[in-house]
């Protein structure tokens, strides 16, 4: 369902990037980077908001021809990206929130491990599994 | 209506259109001239009222969006300012005539038009006419302005008349329907009496009302007829127009709340005069929220020609929240109908620019978002590149910078779009280099030399490649070389090995024709590519200069004291200023390189690059001194490790140079890489001293080379080894010729011989030369020789291969004196029993393991030139290493008694060692030959004399003395001669026995000398007997006491001390003498009674009052005095 994930660190260089339709990486690679802007924007206007009452997940950054984009950003400023198929209307707000809660808990998880270091790419096979699960996954 | 205008903003609802126009052929310079001037007036204060109109000018406008004026005045052009050039009378008609033409094409609309004649003079000049006015040239017509500000005012003439004629339409006449161009087919037919219709008519007529309100600078009753129209329009459904109405209440309340404007530049601009700052401008006026729309205002029943009521009153003014709403409904009304695609997506940008200054980025972006998806008819080209760079500038107003780069590159890829005949790869190169900053990408490889890239690496990648090749089609090679070696620079880690290959490949295709530079590029829009150094290619991880080798490095001379004692401080050291030393240490190096001499600094360099890299002209960048890199070219294999890297240089000056880092060219690219850049590199400091020039000395001997290092205990580094095997004893000369290879004269030579720490027992001089004779040649010219000989003499003591001594030796050392000789010498046999006499069995002569080696290191310091006049001076050390072999040993060592009591002979056992035929001789006596293993017998002759000056000297050895100095053995072999000492075999304990006592002793019985005979003496007579003592010592011996006790000697080994009825002593029989003074005598005097006869021996015992050890055991043991007793004759 999702045809692109990625993982950006609070610089807001990719850590993690894959996207379905492997042989047009790039555009996806603009779509995230180009979305970083609105994830920019969100987290300013949240800035004021008490921490702990934040919510983490952005909702819809923009919308594409084809595409809607997500964001979703964790306490410490590390943002998660998803690109879902627009045609896909089967997709409510809430699936989006969960796939996004189990994106960060698997990258919590790459996070303890350690030796990982943090902002490296994520080269982590059980991380890549799981988002390999999200993109292929029916419902 | 198809072409939108991007630039507008809300502002522009209160302009009048102006369009300035060339007529005939005016060159576009001087009618920009021109029209720059008339566009300064942009902005006029009408007599006698508070009103202000705005100007806006156009130097081209599209006569159909002319057509869509009813429906938005400010689209309306109602000037027309014409420029020409006419330089004669006759071509007057015919401009005039193109005057008017131009006219028609505005003609509907046109409010008052002029026209500008530059060059004609004359007649036709002089008449005065309004619409025309005469310049002589393009610079002379200060008037101009003066002229447009007379044009303006008859424009707001018509424009006020026009409002006023509108506003005060009875509502009972007929109000005639405005219609939008595409609107006016579908009217066709309707019945203009329905009250709907009128309705509609009503609304339209208000808004337009409000339109021209606006123009004419009635802000509060153009709000109040654009909320009546709504109200109207909202009735009857009439969404175009509705939306209008709507986006001229918005229009009204963004010039109400920013009157700075929102479009940027051109409403800065017109706010120029005013004394209110532009900050302050854009932000709200205060109190501005609070107005809210009246709704008794809004009368529904009619227009109400007295909006006097409003006037002041600033409710009817749209709160900023409300605007954008407003924006959005109107918006929403215009995507209704296709044909306003061009307003729909003029509002929305004009809705940004007024978020923009609401910092309401979100909501902006949903604007753009849906101007993105207003589709217009098919857009040409150009049209589609306008479209894009106005969406980036709008993301770019907003902050969103990502979007504005990625519009941009749109942008940038439209304009060498392949349907394009003409690409514009220029543009498309300027426009790309505008995206950088979206991309967090500077063309500063400084920026990325702090730690591994942090960036979007992909599109960081896609952007560089699409700038080289942009750059490479526009025809500038240097350009896409820079580009090219920036990418490679920064992106290596991100690049794929064949994306590596791929880009150097290209790069060095590139390089043929243009090589790279470290030089600035200026780029035609005036920002300038910082170079490109290649610090990775290939990656330096440590920097390490080199000192010089051993033999070149100078020192400094010692002899000015208290020259490194920091005068900073009284304090030899004080941890305050430890710091400083810590600081010095980090940047200086505590040696010196030397002008004129090859200096190295030592790079560990490895390869990133999958293949080979080609590295070539690599050499020093210094600075401080005037300094020679000779640079190196390497190849280093693909993925290498750590390789070191000597660069070489020769300093021409002296003073301190710094090493600030390195110039490689690698695929064509000059690099030049400081070392402060480098990120990861260590370095032991990069600062070192030079000092003049010395002279450089090299050394040549008469020896062969060696192969052998020296201990390396030695600590000294040496330049040359050589060797040289010996024989004990021998000696030989070394002639070492010393060569000045330097461009300096070698003034100073100072030798120095060292001789490394050995067990070996050394006698006499190893190492001995005369300086002198050197010296002599001395000042050495460069290329010029001298020789220098060093004696080298081995004595060595061989003999503490004690087994092989005693396996030789029969009976150890047998001393045979004469009995009563004084002194006497007792037979000693020196631990015979003590050792086991089983020599291992290797241990035969002539064996190499006996082979001893000695080491030593001849240390030349030398200086001369400039370099000793600054107290440097070089120290070459030559090793000198030794092998002695053993020659001949002394096996026994056996005396005979000489004439004199107090000299002997000493016989040596000398035997062959060696393989060959020895001569051996022993101070004059005769040569002996011995063949290899022989042993014979040398026999030593005592001199005739003991010299006293010696005897004074060591006044107990006074036999060693002889040998010592004169018991020289030489030894011939062939043609090497030698000497052999016997100084090793004479050790303490045979010493001690051939020692001389100090005192000499002469025993007298009866006045005659008892030496060897035995005296005779009657019985029954006293006899006389006298010990004469003579201190031969330097000092004074005694106290002592001598006790005289007879005794007889039965020759079976029994001696008889019982004898007191036999021997009566006359006197005492013991002597005590208090001291024998140097050189003088002491004499006891005794006299003894034989009562029988026989024969009597005397023991004459010596005892000391102290037990001291310094006497030899031979004074405690006296001769025996033999006297014989003979019957008295009758």
């Amino acid at each position: 369902m999702a045809v692109c994930v990625a993982v950006i660190a609070k610089e807001n260089y990719p850590l993690y990037i894959r996207s379905i339709p492997t042989e047009n990486e790039l555009k996806f690679h603009y779509m995230v980077h180009t979305s970083l802007d609105v994830v920019d924007e969100k987290i300013s206007a949240m800035g004021k908001a008490l921490v702990d009452q934040r919510e983490l997940y952005l909702g819809l950054l923009y919308p594409t021809e084809d595409y809607k984009v997500y964001g979703y950003v964790t306490n410490s400023k590390v943002k998660f990206v998803m690109v879902v198929d627009s045609s896909n209307t089967a997709l409510r707000d809430n699936e989006i929130r969960s796939m996004f809660r189990k994106l960060h808990n698997s990258y919590t998880d790459v996070m303890c491990n350690p030796f990982y270091n943090p902002g490296d790419r994520i080269h982590s096979r059980a991380f890549d599994s799981m988002v390999t699960s999200m993109m292929i996954q029916v419902c | 209506m198809s072409v939108p205008d991007y630039m507008q903003c809300a502002e522009d609802h209160q302009t009048l259109l102006v369009v300035v126009q060339p007529v005939g052929i005016v060159s576009e310079e001087n009618f920009f001239k021109i029209y720059k001037r008339i566009s300064s007036v942009s902005q006029i204060s009408v007599r006698d009222s508070q009103r202000v109109l705005y100007i806006r000018y156009r130097h081209h406008y599209p006569p159909e969006n002319n057509e869509w004026g009813d429906f938005q005045t400010h689209r309306k052009v109602v000037g027309l300012i014409t420029i020409t050039d006419c330089f004669s009378a006759k071509d007057w008609p015919q401009t005039f005539e193109k005057f008017h033409v131009q006219k028609e094409i505005y003609g509907s609309t046109l409010y008052d038009s002029r026209l500008f004649v530059f060059g004609l003079q004359g007649e036709i000049a002089e008449q005065p006419r309004t619409d025309v006015a005469f310049y002589p040239n393009y610079e002379d017509c200060q008037t101009v302005e003066k002229r447009i500000e007379d044009f303006i005012e008859s424009l707001f003439i018509v424009l006020e008349s026009k409002r006023l004629d509108r506003a005060t339409d009875k509502s009972g006449d007929k109000i005639p329907l405005l219609c939008v161009p595409f609107e006016k087919k579908d009217f066709v037919g309707l019945d203009t009496d329905s009250r709907h219709y009128k309705k509609r008519c009503q609304g339209r007529m208000r808004k337009h009302v409000g339109d021209l309100c606006l123009q004419a600078g009635m802000l509060q009753d153009s709000l109040v007829h654009y909320h009546m129209s709504v109200e109207l329009l909202r009735s009857v459904n009439d969404f175009l127009w509705l939306g209008a109405a709507l986006e001229g209440l918005c229009s009204a309340s963004v010039i109400y709340h920013y009157p700075g404007g929102t479009g940027g530049e051109t409403g800065a601009r017109r706010f120029q005069g005013s004394s209110l700052p532009a900050e302050a401008a854009n932000r709200h006026r205060p109190g501005a929220q609070e107005v809210l729309i009246d709704p008794g205002a809004l009368t529904t029943n009619g227009i109400n020609p007295d909006t006097s009521a409003e006037i002041g009153r600033a409710k009817n003014c749209l709160s900023p929240e409300d605007i954008i709403d407003k924006y959005k409904e109107a918006i929403s009304y215009y995507s209704k109908y296709k044909n306003a695609g061009v307003i729909e997506l003029e509002a929305c940008v004009k809705a940004v620019r007024v978020l923009a200054i609401q910092k309401r980025s979100m909501e902006a972006s949903e604007f753009l978002q849906n101007a993105v998806y207003i589709n217009l008819r098919q857009l040409s080209e150009e049209e589609k590149i306008q479209r894009y760079s106005i969406l980036s500038e709008l993301y770019e107003l907003i902050g969103f910078h990502r979007k504005s780069a990625f519009f941009k590159r749109v942008a940038a890829m439209q304009c060498v779009a392949p349907s394009i005949a003409e690409p514009g790869w220029r543009a498309c190169y300027k426009l790309l280099l505008e995206t950088l900053p979206g991309y967090s990408l500077s063309l500063d490889p400084k920026d990325f030399s702090k730690g591994t890239h942090r960036g979007w690496a992909a599109v960081q990648m896609r952007l560089l490649h699409e700038l080289v090749y942009a750059s490479r089609r526009m025809g500038n090679p240097a350009l896409s070389v820079r580009h090219l070696s920036f990418l490679l620079q920064t992106m290596l880690d991100f690049l794929s090995d064949q994306e590596k290959k791929d880009v150097t490949q290209s790069l060095e295709n590139y390089t043929c024709k243009c090589p790279g530079t470290m030089e600035l590029l200026t780029l035609p829009g005036g920002p300038t590519l910082p170079p490109v150094p290649f610090t990775k290619l290939p990656i330096v991880r440590r920097v390490k200069l080199l000192n010089l080798p051993a033999s070149l490095r100078p020192q400094k001379m010692k002899s000015l004291l208290g020259q490194n004692v920091s005068t900073k401080s009284p304090f030899i050291y004080s941890p305050i200023i430890a710091h400083n030393r810590g600081e010095e240490r980090n940047k200086k190096i505590d040696f010196q390189w030397v002008q004129g001499d090859v200096c190295e600094v030592q790079l560990m360099v490895y390869n990133p690059m999958p293949f080979e890299l080609r590295v070539e002209n690599m050499g020093l960048l210094t600075s401080g001194v005037e300094f020679e890199s000779l640079p190196a070219a390497l190849s280093l294999p693909a993925e290498s490790g750590l390789y070191p890297v000597t660069l070489v240089g020769v300093p021409q000056t002296t003073g301190t140079i710094t090493v600030n880092g390195y110039h490689t060219t690698v695929f064509g690219v000059f690099s030049d890489c400081l070392l402060d850049n480098l990120p990861g590199v260590k370095t032991s400091g990069s600062t070192v001293e030079v000092i003049p020039a010395l002279p450089r000395l090299q050394i040549s001997t008469s020896l062969p080379r060696s192969a052998h290092s020296l201990q390396p205990s030695s600590g000294d580094e040496t330049s040359t080894n050589v060797s040289v095997q010996l024989y004990n004893g021998e000696t030989q000369q070394l002639v070492i010729k010393l060569e000045n290879i330097g461009m300096e004269p070698l003034e100073k030579l100072e030798v120095t011989s060292k001789i490394l720490t050995t067990k070996e027992k050394l006698y006499g001089d190893f190492l001995s030369w005369n300086l002198e004779e050197t010296l002599a040649q001395f000042p050495l010219q460069p290329g010029k020789v001298a020789t220098f000989v060093v004696n080298i003499k081995v004595k060595l003591d061989f003999s503490c291969q004690e087994n092989l001594l005693q396996d030789l030796s029969d009976d150890g050392i047998s001393v045979s004196g004469f009995p009563l000789c004084s002194p006497f010498r007792q037979v000693v046999r020196p631990r015979v029993e003590s050792k086991p006499v089983n020599p291992p069995e290797g241990s035969k002569p002539g064996d190499p393991s006996h082979v001893k080696t000695l080491e030593a290191i001849l240390n030349f310091k030398y200086s001369g030139g400039p370099g000793h006049v600054e107290g440097y001076y070089r120290n070459l050390s030559l090793g000198l290493h030794v092998e002695a072999e053993p020659s001949v040993f002394f096996t026994r060592v056996s005396t005979l008694p000489a004439t004199s009591t107090r000299q002997c002979h000493l016989l040596l056992d000398v035997f062959n060692s060696t393989e060959h035929e020895l001569t051996v001789s022993a101070r004059g006596n005769e040569e002996l030959i011995l063949h290899a293993g022989e042993c014979q017998r040398l026999q030593d002759n005592p001199p005739s004399e003991i010299p006293e000056e010696r005897q004074s000297y060591f006044p107990l050895r006074g036999i060693w003395l002889q040998i010592g100095d004169k018991c020289e053995v030489r030894v011939k072999l062939s043609s090497r001669r030698g000497e052999a000492s016997v100084e090793g075999l004479l050790n303490q304990l045979v010493l001690e026995h051939l020692q001389l006592a100090p005192l000499q002793w002469d025993v007298l019985v009866d006045g005659q000398p008892c030496d060897c005979e035995a005296a005779a003496c009657r019985v029954g007579d006293p006899v006389r007997l006298e010990v004469r003592l003579t201190n031969r010592s330097p000092r004074s011996v005694g106290p002592f006491a001598l006790t005289v006790a007879p005794f007889q000697d039965h020759q079976n080994g029994v001696h008889n001390y019982d004898l007191h009825d036999a021997v009566s002593f006359v006197g005492s029989s013991t002597f005590y003498l208090d001291a024998v003074q140097p050189a003088g005598q002491s004499a006891c005097l005794g006299a003894l009674l034989f009562l029988y006869t026989g024969d009597f021996f005397l023991h004459i015992r010596f005892h000391q009052d102290s037990a001291s050890k310094d006497l030899p055991p031979s004074w405690f043991c006296l001769p025996s005095v033999h006297v014989r007793a003979l019957e008295a004759p009758a």
